[in-house]
């Protein structure tokens, strides 16, 4: 199995850097104009399975290649490179455009939107070739929007693995969590002093 | 209870002057998006529902998707008939006004209403379905009204351009005596693909209906959910002794063949008369009791019912050929195996103490009452008479293959 590092798997664990995978929320991951609902969630795995085809892949409509996931995080990460299997028969995507936390993207807005990155892909069926990303900009990523408009002349898109190589920090972007609305405030609440005397002054 | 942002696009055009929906096409229309509104509103709060009308002098957002169902029927009032339906137009700017949804967590959906002539192309027609599947976009279409030659197909062609999975629907709803209304609550496009019916398209059925259709026993489970329970329980107990009697008419029939006559069918009459005594007890106990005293009746019968229907199914056989009767009183005797285990049990159940305690639990039976040891007394004789009919059983058996082999 050849990486693209220059020394052998065996010393290297490849696996573990393609990790971040886990880090996907898998429930909320979708994609527009797959063929099967749902199929695209199949894609996410881990390294050593990337090649199995066992189970299904994501694969878009008839006649029409062009392919959109969404892919949230359930902490913020830092992606490094990503690495893309497609299908045989020229149906590997031969263009990606990567947006960045914007959610509800459709067609239309990534048609006209300027992607933060693009990226023109070979014909990777073995999984060896990882693209790798502009990785200032990618710092602090809570959801990233993959667009292939395009594939190498196949009726359809096929994609089997896509793999995402960074580091997952444990923040969150999504900052408000919890909110307590206070109309009056309530003195147990706010204990900073020591008790006894600390709250309350009077004046004589 | 699916989240979903749905825009109506209304056909206002002229052809919906016409009075063949009572009273006019147009308000029938006006009805069903009105009652569409509500059940979509309702099945999920977060809902918003938004219309538009496709002709007049344009298409024209009327309302923009909305939770507020106020500002929706609203906006119905003062709607001017005129002009020609562009069916085209309204699906890309019903798209359009759903993609401009607020909350983007909610799935898209568009229900059109064609009630006159389609004047687009089929190709177009499939290009905006291709598109609008391509952006996951559902349709639901509603065709009334107009029929003329090349509208059904292209309509067809539309949702077959459009349908993922299941999610879009067409609904033809000829001219008639009932309104579009109520065609149009039992289709999936109120009942949400599958879902199961919202309490309110459900409620609306009944009253549409005029009260008892829709439910079992004329009681909303929804509103009272206890008195459906019971009367479900009472027609299940009902069911069961009407099978127990039905079996014991079938029973004397065939035993009388074979000169067993009564004690299967008193046998099967002890049983229900159980049945009976526990189920009287159902009116005086709460629920759980009776489901549970229900229980151990049906268990009691379902034993005895099915060594039962062996012998039935057993004597028809046996009176066609002499053969297959040899090899069925071979299986029998396997079968008699059974119900010995079976009058194992019929005896733990005959058994004085077991039964006593098991009646001093219901709080309404009193072991000491007299007709309660009648029937106790009944029951043990019963299954003494059957054991030993049992046995002769057995006997006869024996003597029958032997009979055949000579």
């Amino acid at each position: 199995m050849a990486c693209l590092h220059d020394h052998s798997c065996e010393d290297h664990d490849c696996s573990a850097d393609w990790s971040l995978y886990k880090h996907i929320d898998i429930s909320k991951v979708t994609a527009l104009n797959e063929a099967v609902p749902g199929s695209v969630k199949s894609v996410f795995k881990a390294w050593e399975q990337r090649l199995s085809s066992s189970e299904e892949h994501l694969e878009s409509n008839e006649g029409d290649p062009e392919l959109l996931v969404f892919i949230p995080f359930t902490s913020d990460v830092k992606i490094k490179s990503i690495s893309i299997v497609g299908g045989a028969g020229g149906t590997s995507p031969s263009k990606m455009r990567a947006f960045i936390n914007r959610d509800g993207i459709d067609f239309s807005d990534a048609q006209s939107m300027q992607a933060i990155q693009e990226w023109d892909l070979a014909e990777n069926l073995q999984g060896v070739l990882e693209y790798q990303t502009r990785y200032s900009k990618f710092q602090s990523v809570a959801s990233i929007t993959l667009h292939f408009p395009e594939n190498f002349g196949g009726d359809t898109t096929q994609i089997q693995y896509i793999g995402l190589k960074g580091e997952a920090t444990q923040l969150r972007r999504d900052v408000v969590a919890t909110i307590v609305y206070e109309l009056m405030p309530n003195p147990s609440d706010h204990k900073a002093q020591a008790e006894g005397g600390g709250g309350l002054s009077h004046v004589e | 209870m699916v989240l979903e942002a749905t825009m109506i696009c209304i056909d206002n055009s002229e052809w919906m002057r016409n009075g063949d929906y009572a009273p006019s096409r147009f308000q029938a229309q006006a009805d069903a998006v009105n009652l569409i509104c509500g059940a979509k509103t309702q099945s999920n709060p977060e809902n918003t529902v938004g219309i538009l009308t496709m002709a007049g002098k344009g298409v024209r957002v009327l309302v923009t998707p909305t939770s507020d169902l106020g500002k929706i029927l609203a906006c119905m009032h003062g709607l001017e008939i005129g002009g020609e339906m562009n069916l085209a137009s309204g699906i890309q700017v019903a798209q359009l006004a759903l993609k401009h949804r607020q909350n983007k967590k909610q799935q898209q959906r568009i229900i059109v209403f064609c009630g006159s002539p389609i004047k687009h192309e089929k190709k177009l027609i499939e290009m905006i379905g291709r598109k609008l599947k391509k952006n996951s976009v559902a349709l639901d279409i509603i065709n009334f009204g107009e029929q003329d030659d090349g509208k059904i197909e292209k309509l067809e062609a539309l949702l077959a351009a459009v349908n993922n999975n299941d999610t879009s629907h067409i609904v033809h709803v000829p001219t008639g005596s009932s309104a579009l209304s109520d065609v149009l609550i039992n289709t999936p496009i109120f009942t949400g693909d599958g879902e199961g019916g919202s309490g309110f398209a459900a409620a609306a059925a009944a009253a549409a209906a005029g009260g008892l259709s829709g439910f079992d026993f004329g009681v909303d489970p929804n509103l009272d959910p206890e008195l459906a329970l019971a009367l479900r329980v009472s027609m299940e107990e009902e069911r069961a002794r009407q099978e127990a009697a039905a079996k014991k008419a079938t029973e004397e029939a065939a035993k009388q063949e074979k000169g067993e006559g009564q004690p299967s069918g008193t046998q099967d009459a002890m049983m229900t008369e159980r049945a009976n005594v526990a189920t009287s007890e159902v009116d005086n106990k709460d629920d759980e009791n009776a489901l549970l005293q229900q229980a151990l009746a049906m268990s009691m019968d379902d034993p005895d019912s099915g060594h039962e229907t062996r012998d039935t199914d057993m004597s028809d056989a046996a009176a066609d050929d002499p053969e297959l009767a040899l090899a069925l009183q071979l299986s029998v005797q396997d079968g008699t195996k059974d119900s010995s285990s079976q009058s194992d049990l019929s005896k733990l159940l005959a058994d004085q103490s077991f039964v006593s305690s098991i009646l001093a639990s219901l709080p309404g039976v009193d072991p000491n009452d007299p007709s309660v040891k009648n029937l106790l007394d009944s029951i043990q004789s019963q299954t003494e008479v059957r054991a030993s009919n049992l046995s002769s059983q057995q006997k006869n058996e024996e003597k029958e293959p032997k009979e055949d082999e000579k």
